[in-house]
């Protein structure tokens, strides 16, 4: 069994949106679940009320379908069922933040927005090194007065997402 | 100035509604008039037809046409070329079938694009079979 390694923090772009100089970087924050997930600000363009879904046939449960955004359809990700849990209800208090990342546009449900916060890019943690869960997603892990943040990395959702696409 | 167009043909499969291009439908019928060499798709990635009423017989490329049951034919709309989109990325990558190719904005929703040559050759996910199957024995 091959060894776990230890990922490294901001390896992967987690350093976010750094401020003016200092080793400050700026997250945007989201709830799901009752858990606290961040994508780095920068990649953030909007968060949305989600609009009508068009469902997607035979399309994975963390696919909820697409929808039309200024003219633009955009794929739906719910990230807690691309972790395995239970969906995050689709009310309309959901919203939904556009995260843009290469050739990546997505819109990721949330139960809530918690807003920017600003980490010290010191103090970020790498993601635990045992694969599986939503350690595998993860660039960085970092604590605010609020608690534990999680720091996602888009190519490595994509990439799960991808993975699990694929009929057994 | 003239915007070019495209032709789709919109069909209702349970309480959705889909697009496909008009070029791969030979005609419509009633899956009951169906002759014992109709190669009838009643079941596909579009789910199952809630009261199977109406066929479209669509043109494949090993000249075995098929037919493909569905709950209502609803008409023919010409989009402008620029509303017929391919999926975004994620969606692409992560839908199983190769059968939905992209989508048509009407009335600024997105109605998904099916291929179906590609649609009624595919088998079903989770069934042993394909999805056609012959009404009658061909004896």
């Amino acid at each position: 069994m091959p060894e776990p390694q230890k990922r490294e923090a901001g390896t992967r772009g987690a350093a976010g949106a750094e401020g003016g100089g200092s080793s400050e970087s700026w997250y945007f924050a989201l709830l799901i679940l009752g858990a606290r997930y961040a994508f780095e600000a920068p990649l953030v363009t909007e968060v949305v009320r989600l609009g009508p879904l068009t469902r997607l046939p035979a399309a994975p449960a963390f696919l909820p379908g697409v929808f039309t955004h200024r003219g633009e359809v955009l794929a739906v990700l719910d990230l807690s069922q691309l972790m395995g849990q239970q969906p995050v209800p689709i009310r309309p208090s959901t919203r939904a933040a556009i995260v843009h990342s290469g050739p990546w546009k997505v819109a990721v449900i949330a139960d809530a927005v918690d807003g920017l916060v600003a980490l010290d890019r010191k103090q970020l943690d790498p993601p635990p090194a045992e694969g599986g869960g939503v350690a595998e997603f993860l660039s960085a892990v970092g604590r605010d007065g609020k608690g534990t943040l999680a720091v996602l990395d888009l190519p490595r959702l994509v990439e799960a997402a991808r993975a699990r696409s694929v009929p057994a | 100035m003239s915007e070019t167009t495209t032709e789709i043909l919109l069909f209702q499969v349970g309480a959705r509604v889909y697009a496909a291009g008009v070029r791969d439908v030979r005609r419509i019928g009633n899956p009951s008039d169906a002759k014992a060499e109709d190669r009838l798709v009643s079941g596909s990635v579009l789910g199952d037809p809630f009261s199977p009423d109406r066929g479209i017989v669509v043109a494949c490329d090993d000249g075995n046409d098929r037919t493909l049951v569905v709950d209502h034919v609803i008409g023919v709309r010409f989009v402008p070329q620029g509303d017929v989109r391919p999926l975004p990325p994620l969606a692409a990558h992560c839908l199983v079938s190769a059968a939905v190719t992209g989508y048509a904005l009407l009335d600024d929703l997105p109605t998904l694009l099916i291929d179906l040559p590609t649609l009624v050759r595919e088998q079903r996910p989770g069934s042993a079979a394909g999805p056609e199957r012959k009404e009658r024995n061909d004896a």
